[in-house]
């Protein structure tokens, strides 16, 4: 048995350095037939970039877009699974993701932005609200019920087994913006917060509670392309007075938030197509909506963006400027 | 109390009368619970911190500020950061990554797939080479070539430093009865503390990146391997020791020719668990953004796509089982005691060059040829596995409602909420009060000591509400699993038919990532705590039946005949003679349940359980509350310390030889 084991140990070292030798020599072949195609007409060079991706679709599609035209343009880019805020930001710190296009934080990042981990490029042309939405048929019923002021009239019909006999505030998810405790405090409100834990699950609230007529009270926010295919009522909170969650004092609604583009230095400073990319992107919620729609529907996001690229060159090109 | 003088309690009357304490004590925890209802909770809302928990926001902020510049950063965790990340992305540049100015890694999917079945055939067999080459191959048909790599190199990466670090004490602790007793409550803490608990404080020192990935799963799989090393060593019958030692040898070559030869089965056991715990942590590691098939779970967890999260979650089981299967084949291997013949082993020999051949071919096609280099996309079954799965749920959500709303409803309004009005809802110190007597009666004055001074630590932290929220869930789901877990651990300890039956669907479970299942659990059940609880069931299950299923087996079986021949029915065989001779791998089921449950039940943060899991994964997205996520941590640990103190002292008192 000794032996035997020797045996093997000893073809198997001889077989390894066999291949690490072999493989030392021969790697160009693939290189050759794998450069040649994506790298054709790219006559700058850009480098290798990481984009965070945050897990809503809207933002799914921004990335995608700028995924797509990065890599028209020679970049190598590749995609970097996070929360949004804290460790995104941390992320961006120790350099293993370069850019957030869609930033809902309302100043967050100051912190890291002192620091140097990361600079604010400005807005991406999409206007953020977020908001406490009922389903239509709710507004229909009870016409004031989108007035904040007589939530807590309606608070028995949204009571379930989960909310400790107040109605039930489905919360956006912990990586969001929300506010709900605090505005259930300030007002006063007969609720108890639901934390929901993925934006899919509020979907489900507010598709089921639209189909059966069922009541729910939820987050939710624009642009959002599910609102297309069920019509939710805002309700109305005073009007805002803050950018920033954690000075909110919970009396006052979400603000518009035009949403905002974060990079590293390390992009701001390479100046190649990736850098003007980030820079000059822009685009509406409609634009934004078309492609997230394409891509809830299963159409995969590469395809998605490249239809929506394809269809609005000017756009693209002006971004390349 | 009275019942100490009737004769038919006399048999038992230390029992008995422990039952009585206990369901008196309840009835009156209740009562009094009633009448304090909603008093003196401790509720502390979700935006708000205590003391406790803005001091340690202050801190993990300062941690922040200093890691540029910082002493212990400069030249200790920066260090350590650059060190592990260099080392992970070396391995991941040979299998998953492009590697340097290439467009492809080093080894391309032929390549990675040849040198696998070749390493395997080397360590064990033929049918394992195939079953090795064709699991690599599915996850790449599944369209997760390049994240299965990724996961494959990163377990590597934390296997190959865990065992670097884990043998050298393992055999350390092996050889010195001090070492070991010096490090068993480091190896048992780091046992109970459930993944999530550490992701955060590791990553504000570590930042985001495969480094803290990486270091977190070997906080994770380092135990393992000491303990399993050291339980080798001493494992080594004593004669072989003795005699090497009357001839003289040293203690260097008594390790290296005596101890170390004769313990690497269980040593090769314990880089076998060391592998499986690091495969476990890849999911969970990638919530601080470690590269590979965690990614596409999580994503499908937060879009709720049953579908995509089924078949990175296939991945991970397809690879688990390569893993598994192949070391501990090398396990066998070194069982067969039969020398092979001078022609045997000629023909292993010729075999393995062979196979030598062929890897080379393999690797050097891989480097050569694009359809050896890029996993072909036109193998991609993992549409029609997504779409399967799919239809599965929506299948059970549209015609089982009624069941799933109806399991739902009962456990949500008969169980958990007077179980929560209870613990959660009364004052602290009764609920205080009432644990710390209910472990005296059932574990000893020490154990009692030890919840109480545990539990007024929750308090001091601010917590003590969501602590409480979590560890009712906990309960409920221990509660669950225990039911239907002996049930079928009874079935599987009489049945050999059935064990067989049931084992696959064991090893899957407990190498499927919970988070994958979360996904429909979500879709059965809503954002809720039952969410988290049916998650947490199926989570704990296989361990609980595994158990349990060998407790059974190993009542000695002239007690089952003894009773058989007086006639006992099969009813009466069970919970008269087998169950109560299984009755320490039952509290050891019991412990392992609670400890499994509650490392689950914190991730139903994600899907609206509340408690502290949902502070944890707050205070990672909110930097104003992040002091209270790491708090929030910390509470976990104590409670999973607490649940498992009591388990041990109770084990530890129903063993002790009865006079």
């Amino acid at each position: 048995m000794v032996r035997n084991k020797r045996v093997g140990a000893k073809a198997s070292v001889l077989a390894a350095a066999a291949a690490l030798l072999l493989s030392a020599c021969g790697g160009a072949g693939v290189d050759a037939e794998a450069s040649a195609a994506p790298s054709g007409d790219a006559a700058a060079a850009c480098g290798s970039y990481a984009i965070a991706m945050h897990a809503w679709v809207g933002y799914t599609a921004s990335a995608q877009v700028i995924t797509e035209v990065a890599k028209a343009n020679g970049c190598d880019i590749s995609q970097v699974t996070l929360a949004e805020a804290g460790v995104t930001y941390d992320a961006m710190e120790s350099g293993s993701v370069d850019v957030v296009v869609e930033d809902w934080g309302g100043g967050r990042w100051q912190e890291w932005a002192d620091r140097g981990a990361l600079v604010e490029v400005g807005t991406n042309g999409n206007i953020g609200l977020i908001g406490m939405f009922v389903p239509q048929w709710m507004a229909d019923e009870y016409p004031d019920i989108t007035d904040s002021a007589n939530l807590n009239k309606y608070a028995d019909l949204f009571i379930t087994d989960e909310s400790k006999g107040k109605g039930a505030w489905y919360e956006g998810p912990p990586g969001y913006t929300t506010i709900g405790e605090k505005m259930i405090s300030a007002n006063e409100l007969n609720y108890t917060v639901i934390s929901t834990g993925s934006e899919q699950a509020l979907i489900d609230v507010f598709t089921k509670a639209a189909a059966d007529k069922t009541p729910a009270l939820g987050y939710f926010y624009e642009p959002q392309n599910f609102l297309a295919k069920v019509p939710l009522a805002r309700i109305k909170f005073p009007a805002n007075d803050w950018t920033d969650a954690e000075q909110a004092s919970g009396l006052t609604d979400y603000p518009e938030s035009p949403l905002m583009k974060l990079a590293t230095p390390k992009v701001m400073d390479a100046n190649d197509a990736f850098t003007k990319i980030v820079k000059n992107f822009t685009w509406t919620n409609d634009d934004q909506n078309q492609v997230a729609a394409d891509i809830e529907s299963g159409t995969d996001p590469a395809v998605a963006a490249q239809k929506w690229i394809d269809a609005n060159s000017d756009k693209v090109a002006a971004w390349l400027k | 109390m009275s019942v100490r003088t009737e004769p038919v309690i006399a048999v038992a009357p230390k029992t008995i009368r422990r039952s009585w304490l206990v369901g008196g004590l309840f009835l009156a925890w209740i009562a009094l619970a009633q009448i304090f209802q909603g008093k003196a909770t401790l509720e502390l809302a979700v935006p708000e911190n205590s003391t406790f928990t803005a001091w340690a926001g202050e801190v993990a902020d300062s941690i922040r500020d200093n890691r540029t510049d910082g002493f212990a950063f400069k030249y200790f965790f920066n260090p350590i950061r650059e060190f592990v990340d260099g080392f992970v992305n070396i391995i991941r540049e040979f299998i998953a990554i492009p590697n340097g100015s290439s467009s492809i890694p080093v080894l391309g999917w032929l390549g990675v797939i040849s040198v696998i079945g070749f390493v395997v055939f080397a360590v064990s067999n033929i049918r394992m080479a195939f079953a090795a080459v064709a699991l690599t191959f599915a996850c790449g048909a599944l369209g997760l070539w390049t994240d299965s790599m990724d996961t494959l190199a990163m377990t590597f990466a934390a296997v190959i430093l865990s065992l670097a670090i884990g043998i050298p004490i393992g055999i350390w602790a092996g050889l010195s009865d001090r070492v070991l007793k010096a490090v068993t409550p480091i190896l048992d803490l780091a046992q109970i503390l459930p993944t999530l608990v550490y992701l955060a404080p590791l990553a504000l020192f570590f930042l985001i990146g495969p480094a803290s990935a990486t270091i977190a799963t070997m906080v994770y799989s380092i135990p393992i391997a000491v303990r399993l090393t050291a339980f080798g060593i001493r494992g080594v019958p004593t004669s072989p020791v003795e005699a090497s030692t009357s001839m003289g040898t040293t203690k260097r070559q008594l390790l290296q020719k005596v101890q170390l030869p004769m313990s690497s089965r269980t040593i090769i056991m314990g880089v076998n668990q060391t592998v499986m715990a690091a495969l476990s942590f890849v999911v969970i590691a990638a919530l601080i953004g470690a590269p590979g098939l965690g990614k596409p779970v999580i994503d499908a967890l937060i879009i709720r796509n049953v579908g995509e999260g089924f078949v990175a979650g296939l991945a991970v089981v397809f690879l688990a089982i390569m893993l598994d299967r192949s070391t501990s084949a090398a396990i066998t291997k070194k069982d067969t005691f039969v020398p092979p013949s001078e022609a045997d082993r000629k023909r292993r020999k010729i075999a393995l060059i062979i196979a030598g051949i062929t890897a080379i071919i393999g690797i050097v096609l891989s480097r050569q040829m694009a359809w050896a280099a890029f996993f072909p996309k036109q193998i991609d079954i993992s549409k029609p596995v997504a779409e399967a799965s799919d239809a599965g749920v929506i299948w059970v959500t549209e015609n089982l409602e009624l069941l799933t709303a109806g399991l739902s409803k009962a456990v949500t309004v008969g169980v958990l909420n007077p179980l929560e009005s209870v613990l959660a809802n009364s004052p602290w110190y009764l609920t205080i009060a009432m644990i710390s007597l209910l472990s005296l009666i059932l574990g000893g004055i020490r154990s009692a000591i030890v919840s109480a001074t545990l539990l007024l630590a929750v308090v001091a932290t601010g917590l003590w509400y969501d602590t409480m929220i979590t560890f009712t869930q906990t309960i409920v789901a221990t509660l669950l699993t225990m039911i239907v877990g002996v049930v079928l651990g009874v079935w599987i300890g009489r049945s050999v038919r059935a064990e067989r039956a049931l084992r696959p669907i064991l090893d899957a479970g407990q190498t499927l990532p919970a988070f994958v299942y979360l996904i429909p659990m979500l879709g059965f059940f809503g954002p809720s705590r039952f969410t988290a609880i049916a998650t947490g069931i199926v989570y704990s299950i296989p361990i609980v039946v595994k158990i349990v299923g060998q407790g059974i087996r190993e009542v000695p079986v002239n007690m089952v005949e003894a009773a058989t021949s007086t006639g006992s029915t099969k009813w009466q065989l069970i919970t008269k003679v087998q169950l109560p001779a299984a009755k320490k791998s039952l509290l050891l089921a019991t412990n392992q349940g609670l400890i499994f449950v509650l490392a689950v039940v914190v991730i139903g943060g994600f899907v609206g359980a509340g408690g502290l899991g949902y502070l944890v994964l707050l205070g990672a997205s909110k930097p104003e509350l992040q002091g209270k996520g790491l708090v929030a941590g910390f509470c976990i640990l104590l409670l999973g310390v607490m649940i498992d103190r009591i388990a041990q002292y109770m084990v530890a008192r129903n063993s002790a030889p009865k006079h």
